[in-house]
């Protein structure tokens, strides 16, 4: 590190930018299998320590106060069609408080072109996947139970025993066989057992949005021990801006950007290797930031398709009363999963989706009055709760492929700008063609799906509902799309830039799609992928 | 953008809000654990003066009326006790959970006690008014009559979360309902939803709670 006037520049020789799960995955990685120094540049700071996460804890469930302090940048966000993006900007990103479900990717998702006639391949296999899949799991410790092999295909069995299939979900899971539907413990980066230094998990339910006991995986656990280690340096409250390139070669000569501090102070990063590893929204918004005169329309950008190919999923969701008696709150979020309609072999038209199922306390909570009108005050309200609460209610939720268009885009929006001047970015989903085509009739067949299934458990829909329409979608990925051919994608299939042969991509961003069930471990395990390649050039 | 949307990966915010206030009348069922139920954690720097606090005859008569008396004088009393020291731990427009669903930053509301106190005073004034006795020294019966017009047109089908209460009738009402041990008693076994305790213990159904007489206690 050296300082010029108010300016600091440092220097490593690999610059990861961000701090997020999959950067987390990736400098776990590096430090093993190579001798790279690596600096690690987050635009946030530190938000709330494990320590003070009981107490976060409380008054969350008490008011619903944020657990995350100084948790995001005031004027760093995005706009548009954000649904599934998160403003949350610090040490460890939006996996600081994800819910933890662990799902892999099906081998169809890598292969819905050939498979379907739609879409796009991704340039390499689930096979090709599965090691990093493992990897990322067991780095994060993922407790899960091994479907029928059939649907559920994995080289090694999960590092963790399954989260126990409760009083509740077993009967949930009997109704579900009943319906013709094999379902299993959620796979979950929660401690089913001590590991790791952690706790086992004390089925506190607040997973989402704060684990008190560590027992769920998050990033500053990793964070942490290297940096304790000295293994890396993390430079917090630094707010990269620009990528440098060198014009004629293309390679990225040094990074710029700002501290976010109240100093403010400008910031020279050289590397020999550059990382982003910064999600959907700020990898191709920095790659955008960085256009000049040789890259007039940003770095990495001959195919013009950063920022281009947003994807993700829409659901279905219903909640079914069932003829069995459940007392919900035993373990609420902890669900059963199945992956049968992730693989439903040859089809006419195109749907797959996975299918969550979990137990719910809806249309079984206290009321102000009886269906008379009559007001319900102390024990005739608590006797009026004892009837409502007999009986189950259960929560079904299918999340489905959407096959994103090309225009499905993020662009720079000149209306919003940072402290610094820099424009924001602006997201908006949109449908490839034969995917909206089809946007009825699956939603419709969800709906029969779980009609199907209340009747084979001889109860009732009480509601069903679809996403919205112009929300954006789900575990978001794209942007810097993957791929072999460069006037086709961003990226290689191993994550480094067509244009600049020391510039990575790492993780959700360079996903052609985003498959039909919660993307986390797949962007760590594409982004292990990416480390192992840097490791190895 | 529109608002009212939740991550379909989680409880919908509204059950969220329906636990709002859970600790602090909480029970643990797992002495030792790193998330022991407590009262919810002072903050680090007390917010700006504000008043804080209920006229404390009128809020137990209101208790009293609104409370199952099943639960008998002192669990009243105490459940009352929690109400207050939740109200009053109450910082006004701290940021709400932000995450999956909406990228703006979003803040919790104003602080609804001065109503509620303004809400207590017209219980007691209407009290006066048509029963020509203070609400605190009501009978059970009159209690409820002014309840059954301070409530008139509040929506029935459910309650609201504590700090969405329009009224403090319903803010009384659902705080408690909220606790752990209110869903025990409804559900009638030990379930004490969100509180941390053993994972191993999941597999078996919860053990049942004794019966509860709804019929014959009486607080006041």
């Amino acid at each position: 590190m050296t300082r010029q006037s108010d300016r600091t520049t440092y220097e490593a020789d690999l610059c990861i930018v961000g701090s997020g799960i999959t950067a987390a995955m990736m400098a776990a990685h590096l430090v093993e299998h190579s001798k790279k120094r690596i600096l690690v540049v987050e635009a946030g700071t530190h938000t709330t320590p494990f320590a003070q996460r009981t107490a976060a804890r409380e008054r969350y469930l008490a008011y619903g106060e944020s657990p995350w302090k100084s948790d995001h940048l005031d004027d760093q966000n995005a706009f548009g069609n954000t649904w599934g993006f998160s403003p949350s900007m610090h040490v460890g990103g939006l996996a600081m408080h994800w819910g933890g479900v662990s799902p892999r990717y099906s081998p169809e998702d890598f292969r819905v072109r050939s498979l379907y006639g739609i879409g796009d391949d991704w340039p390499f296999s689930y096979d090709d996947l599965d090691p990093f899949y493992q990897e990322a799991e067991e780095r994060m410790g993922v407790a899960g139970e091994q479907g029928p092999v059939a649907l559920d295909p994995r080289g090694k069995p999960y590092p963790l025993p399954p989260l126990p299939v409760n009083h509740n979900l077993k009967q949930l899971q009997q109704w579900a066989a009943n319906a013709g539907i094999a379902a299993w413990s959620t796979p979950s980066a929660k401690n089913s057992a001590p590991y790791a230094g952690r706790a086992q998990c004390q089925r506190c339910d607040t997973c989402y949005p704060v684990c008190p006991s560590g027992a769920k995986y998050s990033p500053d656990f990793t964070w942490d021990a290297l940096v304790r280690e000295k293994k890396i340096t993390l430079l917090t409250d630094t707010l990269v801006r620009r990528l440098e390139a060198d014009a004629s070669t293309g390679r990225i000569t040094h990074a710029t950007g700002n501290r976010t501090d109240a100093s403010g102070a400008p910031v020279e990063i050289r590397a020999t290797t550059f990382v982003l590893a910064a999600g959907f929204v700020w990898s191709p918004h920095l790659l955008l930031l960085s256009r000049s005169s040789a890259f007039p329309d940003g770095l990495a950008n001959r195919s013009g398709l950063v920022g281009k190919y947003l994807a993700g999923h829409r659901n279905v969701n219903a909640y079914l009363r069932l003829p069995m008696e459940l007392l919900p709150g035993i373990n609420a979020q902890h669900s059963l999963v199945s992956k049968q309609f992730m693989r439903p072999g040859r089809q006419s038209r195109y749907l797959r989706h996975d299918l969550r199922i979990w137990e719910s306390s809806v249309g079984r909570e206290p009321r102000l009055r009886s269906d008379d009108g009559t007001l319900l005050l102390g024990d005739a309200m608590l006797q009026d709760w004892q009837q409502r609460a007999k009986g189950a209610t259960a929560r079904v939720r299918a999340y489905y492929d959407v096959l994103p268009d090309r225009e499905s885009r993020l662009d720079l929006d000149d209306a919003h700008r940072n402290r610094f001047g820099d424009p924001m970015p602006k997201v908006a989903f949109r449908d490839a063609p034969e995917s909206a085509a089809l946007r009825e009739w699956q939603e419709e067949s969800l709906r029969e799906l779980f009609r199907r299934m209340a009747k084979a458990g001889n109860g009732e829909i009480l509601r069903m509902e679809n996403s919205a329409n112009d929300l954006g979608q789900e575990h978001p990925t794209g942007g810097c799309r993957m791929g072999n051919d460069p006037q086709q994608s961003v990226v290689d299939a191993n994550g480094r830039a067509h244009d600049h042969e020391n510039l990575w991509v790492a993780g959700a961003p360079t996903q052609p799609t985003a498959s039909c069930c919660n993307g986390t471990l797949t962007f760590a395990a594409v982004g292990l992928r990416t480390a192992a390649a840097i490791a190895a050039s | 953008m529109k608002r009212n949307r939740e991550s379909s990966d989680v409880p919908a915010r509204r059950q969220f809000l329906k636990s709002a206030g859970v600790l602090a009348v909480g029970t643990a069922t797992v002495a030792g654990t790193a998330c022991d139920v407590k009262e919810p954690a002072k903050l680090d720097e007390p917010a700006a003066a504000r008043r804080i606090g209920f006229d404390r005859s009128l809020l137990d008569a209101l208790a009293a009326t609104v409370l199952p008396a099943s639960l008998g004088a002192v669990e009243v009393r105490a459940a009352t006790d929690r109400f207050v020291r939740w109200a009053d731990g109450y910082e006004p427009v701290a940021e709400e959970m932000h995450g999956y669903g909406y990228a703006d930053v979003r803040y919790l509301p104003p602080d609804p006690s001065p109503a509620w106190r303004a809400q207590l005073a017209a219980l007691d004034m209407l009290s006066r008014k048509t029963h020509h006795v203070s609400f605190a020294s009501a009978k059970p019966e009159q209690r409820t009559a002014v309840l059954e017009v301070a409530l008139r047109g509040e929506r029935g089908d459910r309650l609201p979360a504590p700090l969405n209460a329009q009224h403090i009738a319903l803010a009384v009402l659902a705080h408690w309902s909220a606790s752990p041990n209110a869903w025990n008693l409804a559900y009638g076994a030990r379930i004490s939803p969100l509180t941390c305790r053993s994972l191993d213990e999941a597999t078996r159904a919860p053990l049942p709670l004794a019966p509860v007489d709804t019929t014959t206690r009486r607080t006041s």
